[in-house]
């Protein structure tokens, strides 16, 4: 995946059926596969585990979270391979 | 639109799927409801039946530091919720 000249709504679309992180502003993290979303940035993810402080709260087999709140979303995994290098 | 489809194509099919079921939503100010869903709209606005709010409060010691944390729970026959205030949305499926 080139992370070159991407806009925004690109990115968006590429990750949806990949693991995700959501971090919401409020220090709760969202993290799962994600469903979907839509132009206001609410987000359908699956299998979600919610993580407090780095620790895992709740388990949702799926959950809305409404896009107004303010989020970052992560995509996990990508980076890996260069983890080991060097 | 597409009302009649069972697939989640868009966030906002997720909550017509558990329209007439039990759903958990998290709210700002550390409020959580569990109730049943009889209809809501784009903005997450909706109207729960049969609902429990659990809101939950930290205090700390002044002395030790220690945090300690109460629910207080209460019954609601039927609810409006204004939808700005919504968090999160769930099937109440939980494990741990």
């Amino acid at each position: 995946m080139s992370m070159r000249k991407q806009t925004p709504s690109d990115f968006l679309k590429q990750i949806i059926g990949r693991p995700v992180v959501v971090k919401l502003n409020s220090g709760v993290d969202y993290r799962g596969v994600l469903a979907c979303l839509d132009g206001y940035m609410n987000i359908a993810i699956e299998q979600t585990e919610e993580y407090v402080n780095g620790q895992l709260k709740n388990k949702y087999g799926d959950a809305f979270l409404r896009g107004n709140n303010e989020l970052t979303i992560l995509l996990i995994g990508t980076f890996q391979r260069h983890r080991n290098e060097s | 639109s597409q009302p009649s489809t069972n697939t989640v194509e868009e966030p906002l099919d997720l909550i017509r799927l558990s329209l007439d079921e039990r759903i958990y939503v998290k709210m700002r100010n550390d409020r959580e409801l569990r109730g049943r869903l009889h209809a809501y709209d784009q903005h997450l606005n909706m109207i729960l039946g049969d609902v429990e709010e659990t809101v939950t409060t930290v205090e700390i010691d002044e002395e030790t530091y220690e945090e300690l944390y109460k629910s207080t729970k209460r019954n609601i026959p039927m609810l409006f919720v204004r939808g700005d205030g919504v968090v999160l949305v769930a099937p109440p499926l939980r494990v741990g």
